[in-house]
């Protein structure tokens, strides 16, 4: 690295560039987030069911996100493991009005914190507990707690309640996000 | 300093393919940088490039490396570089037959083509429709409607040609879309028109009556775009050829008015299209032609040599088929002799000789001459066919033809070009006897010194079976006998045969024959020893009818079927010799119409043709291995396999008109000793489901009824097949009968959309079908006699004959009366004696064949014209009750 980008680097200056997955069961509301922090322009009108991956780009605060929002569907979970490699973020995101299936989220959140590409790094992951606006949502605490995300001792992680329909609560997680990049990057460099 | 060397070397390969070194590991290897962040684009295009190389220079990928390779590539999306995205697109296309899970990249496929960057939509819907298969297609049928009807044409083209791809795995769903697809044929873009035309049709091509409709209201439309008027004059075209194979042609047909209406078309292509389809339309008479011909003699005059030359092409073959069309047009095509374009040039000239008179083909000749080397393989053939057409035409002038072939032989050229004079020469011999000697005698020399082993071994063939009945035999003895000395292993076997065949045929040529055979025994190569070991032994025999038998006839049993039957006795260890008469005898292969149009037939437009070429191909596998390929499907239904090998199968027979309910057509299998009657039933009915399908026939006398295997379950449009397996009668002249026949079934209704039945109840049903016959015909199957007079000798000695005098007064000529006695009694006309010379009254017709169980017959029918044909009948059969029923079938 030259003694510029160095420079650039320490002053904070420089824009920051990572990948992060977006992962989730179905209908949990993945691409419905991700379009919300998209500019205005280039928001869709309508959500349709992912099939395969989308990748997008959005900004925060200097730094540039981009997003792979993986499908939630189960035939194509087994898919998500390609795009382990060379994240720097995972978002999780979680339907909290979904009771029934919260062992499948368990299950799928194990399989992917013990997989061979995540399980020895370090970098943050965001929960969202979406759908916090339904009558019956279990409150963000009862999903870390029925998740068992006390266990994840070796990533920084961090749950907030959303609701991608208003934005509500997303902000708050992305500015979480953002600051923990940016210190794993400065960390490194 | 190395590193400069390696420069320098680099820089001094610059100049040629900088992909040459490329390895595919290496390569593969390479495509981890997709993974980086942020992504650079530009070595990103460099790798997708090699491997795009790698895979169109026919490297292999592995599935797992393929996958790898993809998914890699998809990491690229997140890049927004127009150059590499569309890099990706080509990437994903040539991957998908490859790679696993490509359904990954649908979402963002769809995004690009659905979005607002202009250059990524078209690529992004046919890398789509690649990846795309039955189940996931429902997911874009959505979008694809949308792009169909797109405003730019490249984005509305590109969805109709995927359309068209996807019929072939999803048929149904893009019928769905053809509202859309009409709207399309409306658009103002050249290319989206002829595209929307284009699926139109392949959505409704089994729909006749829909297609006859599209033509008429697209005929009075005025199409904007000439491809697509080209279009639709083809499929006008395919449209009367139907109309007349059904035999319902008029020749005022609306159709043709409109391809000859084309004809005053503004665009030069629209108008060859229609002249060369009148040209090509079988009924054509030679009042149509009339306008159609003289368009293309314009065409001849034109300065651009691409209309030049399409023209002298099309004029060239209807010159087979009309010469005296093409007559009016020789003056311009005298002027195209000398065109500085050979292709050209060449065309013209074969074609004149064509038409031309007996008087012009001296001079005809030596102008091809003065140029013949300066043209390509390709039109020499042209040439050697128009020269092949002109012996026939002319027999006398073969000896000039016949020099100037022998000229052509002698000159450098390819296996085809080479192939296809010999080809000629081999025809003209057969055809003209006077040529033999002459045609011989240059085939001869041609072996002395050609490179080519398939050709050499031909003409040895032919030397052995045509070289004994010459004069002097014994000239062609030397030429043959330099092969064995001269040649590789194949050519000298070949050699061997034909000596053999020589020996076998000339008893005072026996002597010499014997001697060389015996040096042959020698030879370094195991075949050419085992072959000479085994012609020495049999003519050292001295034994007639054993030389006939194993050198004079060839092996009469179908290979595959052989090879078959000796694998399964080596699989079962037994002690009883392996009987060859338990294998198939090879069915005669109907000799092919050599058409020299069909190789330009497929030129044609590939979704018109694509249809009739395929039925082509498939009829001639069909005539060739009918046998084998129902042995193989009787194979497999365990019941049928103690019944013995098969010994013949009928044409299939239909018992229903073809539009009816349920469609029937039977095939009738020969067993030794019994009679397997396959019924093929296909449900046309949507809301019905058929089990328990079986025919019922009433028994005719002396048939008795073995088994009944019906077909459990036959939904719509399945085909399902039932069978019935009859003993023959003990006596055989009951063994040709009609039988009444009867389809009986339990009908459940059904929803159409699911097929599954609405309840467990059904009902009994029944449907009549058309009576069929079992005839005489049925029982034999054709063989060849390469020597019918030897055979026929022998067996007035060892079989037994009968003989009779007939009748046939519903018979005006000769022709009529051999055409029906081959077609009824199913043998193999032998010696060329179905053809009967112009002008002559009485013939004789030679027929072989072999009955069920492995008796010979031999029929020699001498027929004399007179007010009625009379016929007299003398059959020579190893079984006089086979003899007996031929001679009583025939009255």
């Amino acid at each position: 690295m030259g003694f510029w980008d160095k420079l650039v680097n320490l002053l904070g200056l420089k824009k920051k560039e990572v990948n992060i997955l977006v992962v989730g069961l179905n209908n949990s509301g993945k691409s419905t987030i991700i379009n919300h922090f998209k500019n205005e322009e280039e928001k869709l009108p309508e959500i349709v069911p992912t099939v395969g991956f989308n990748v997008e780009k959005f900004k925060n605060r200097n730094v540039g996100f981009t997003a792979f929002d993986m499908s939630g569907q189960g035939r194509y979970r087994d898919l998500w493991e390609h795009y382990y490699k060379d994240c720097q973020g995972v978002v999780f995101v979680i339907d909290s009005s979904d009771r029934l299936r919260l062992v499948v989220v368990r299950e799928e959140l194990d399989l992917l914190l013990q997989h061979p590409d995540i399980s020895g790094r370090r970098f943050p992951v965001l929960f969202f507990a979406n759908k916090m606006d339904v009558r019956d949502a279990l409150s963000s605490v009862k999903i870390a707690a029925g998740l068992g995300l006390e266990r994840i001792l070796d990533k920084p992680w961090h749950i907030c309640a959303s609701n991608a329909l208003t934005g509500e609560g997303l902000q708050e997680g992305v500015e979480w996000l953002t600051q923990q990049v940016r210190e794993v990057v400065s960390n490194r460099s | 300093m190395s590193a400069f060397r390696r420069d320098k070397k680099e820089e001094e390969e610059g100049s040629g393919n900088p992909f040459q070194n490329i390895e595919k590991t290496t390569v593969l290897q390479e495509t981890r940088t997709f993974n980086d962040t942020p992504v650079n684009p530009r070595k990103c295009t460099h790798i997708l490039t090699k491997i795009l190389y790698l895979l169109n220079q026919g490297e292999q990928l592995s599935t797992t490396e393929a996958t790898e390779a993809f998914f890699a590539m998809t990491k690229l999306f997140q890049s927004r570089d127009v150059i590499l995205r569309r890099m990706v697109y080509l990437g994903i296309k040539e991957l998908s037959a490859i790679a696993e899970d490509l359904i990954i990249v649908t979402s963002s496929l769809t995004k690009d083509m659905t979005g607002k960057e202009d250059l990524y939509r078209a690529a992004a819907i046919r890398a789509l429709c690649s990846i795309t298969d039955v189940t996931t297609l429902q997911g874009i049928e959505r979008y694809m409607k949308q792009a169909i009807v797109d405003r730019n044409s490249a984005v509305s083209s590109a969805a109709l040609v995927s359309s068209l791809h996807l019929t072939k795995i999803a048929g149904d769903v893009v019928k769905r879309w053809v509202n859309e697809v009409q709207e399309a044929v409306n658009s103002d873009s050249v290319m989206v028109q002829y595209h929307a035309l284009g699926v139109l049709y392949h959505i409704r091509k089994s729909d006749r009556l829909a297609v006859n409709k599209l033509v008429a209201k697209l005929s009075h439309m005025s199409l904007k775009s000439p491809y697509a008027v080209c279009m639709l004059i083809r499929i006008a075209c395919k449209l009367l050829e139907d109309e007349d194979s059904s035999g319902g042609g008029s020749s005022d047909s609306p159709l043709f008015e409109f391809i000859e209406s084309c004809l005053r078309h503004k665009s030069e292509m629209v108008i060859y299209e229609a002249a060369h389809a009148i040209v090509n339309l079988r009924r054509t008479t030679s009042r149509e032609l009339a306008p159609a011909v003289s368009v293309l003699q314009l065409f001849c005059s034109s300065p651009k040599p691409t209309l030049r030359f399409a023209a002298v092409r099309t004029l060239n073959k209807v010159a087979m088929s009309h010469p005296e069309a093409v007559t009016a047009c020789n003056l311009d095509l005298e002027n195209l002799i000398t065109d500085s374009n050979r292709s050209v040039a060449t065309l013209a000239i074969t074609t004149l000789l064509k038409t031309g008179a007996e008087s012009s083909v001296d001079r005809l000749m030596k102008q091809i001459a003065s140029f013949v080397s300066e043209i390509s393989d390709e039109f020499k053939i042209v040439v050697v066919q128009a020269i092949r057409a002109l012996c026939l035409k002319f027999p006398r002038k073969h000896s000039v033809l016949m020099n100037f072939l022998s000229a052509m032989l002698r000159d450098e050229g390819g296996l085809e070009y080479k192939a296809s004079i010999a080809d000629t020469i081999i025809t003209i011999i057969e055809e003209n006897p006077e040529a033999k000697e002459t045609g011989l005698a240059h085939l001869c020399e041609f072996i002395e010194d050609c490179e080519h082993t398939s050709l050499a071994v031909r003409i040895l063939h032919l030397l052995g079976k045509e070289g004994p009945r010459t004069k002097q035999p014994s000239r062609y003895i030397r030429f043959i006998y330099n092969r064995v000395i001269l040649e590789n292993a194949p050519v000298r076997a070949a050699a061997v045969a034909a000596m053999a065949q020589f020996g076998a045929a000339c008893p005072d040529l026996l002597p010499n024959i014997q001697v060389l055979l015996a040096r042959c025994q020698m030879d370094t190569d195991d075949e050419v020893r085992d072959r000479a070991t085994y012609y020495y032994s049999i003519l050292e025999t001295q034994d007639k009818p054993l030389a006939n038998h194993y050198i004079v006839e060839g092996l009469q049993v179908s290979i595959p079927s052989l090879e078959r039957a000796l694998h399964q006795y080596t699989m079962n260890p037994t002690d009883v010799p392996f009987d060859m008469k338990c294998v198939p005898l090879a069915a005669v292969p109907s000799e092919e119409i050599v058409n020299p149009s069909a190789k330009g037939g497929q030129a044609d437009g590939m979704l018109i043709s694509a249809a009739s070429s395929g039925s082509k191909v498939l009829a001639v596998a069909a005539t060739v291995s009918r046998e084998e390929s129902y042995a193989e499907k009787l194979r497999s239904v365990p019941e049928l396999v103690a019944f013995g090998p098969l010994f013949r199968s009928s044409e299939p027979v239909e018992l229903t008109e073809s539009e009816t309910e349920y469609v029937v057509r039977c095939i009738k299998h020969s067993f030794p000793q019994h009679l397997v009657l396959q019924f093929d039933c296909v449900n046309t009915l949507s809301d019905q489901l058929l089990e328990n399908v079986r025919v019922e026939v009433e028994t005719p006398t002396g048939y008795q009824l073995v088994q009944e295997i019906p077909c459990p379950r036959l939904s719509y449009s399945e085909t399902g097949t039932a069978y019935l397996v009859f003993q023959f009668p003990e006596e055989l002249g009951a063994t040709v009968g009609t039988f009444n026949a009867t389809l009986k079934f339990l009908v459940k209704d059904c929803d159409p959309a699911t097929g599954l039945p609405d309840s467990d109840e059904g009902y009994d049903d029944e449907y009549m079908l058309e009576d069929f016959e079992v005839t005489l015909g049925d029982q034999i199957q054709k063989v060849t006699k390469a020597n019918f007079g030897a055979a026929w000798e022998e067996a007035g000695a060892t079989h037994c004959e009968l003989a009779d005098t007939y009748s046939l007064s519903n018979m005006g000529t000769l022709e009529e009366a051999v055409k029906n006695i081959i077609s009824f009694l199913g043998m193999q006309p032998v010696e060329r004696s179905d053809r009967i010379p112009e002008g002559k009254s009485s013939h004789t017709l030679l027929l072989a064949g072999v009955f069920r169980g492995g008796y010979e017959i031999l029929v020699q029918v001498k027929l004399a014209l007179a007010a009625a044909v009379t016929m007299q009948l003398t059959v020579r059969s190893t079984n006089p009750e086979v003899a007996e029923l031929v001679t009583s079938a025939v009255g």
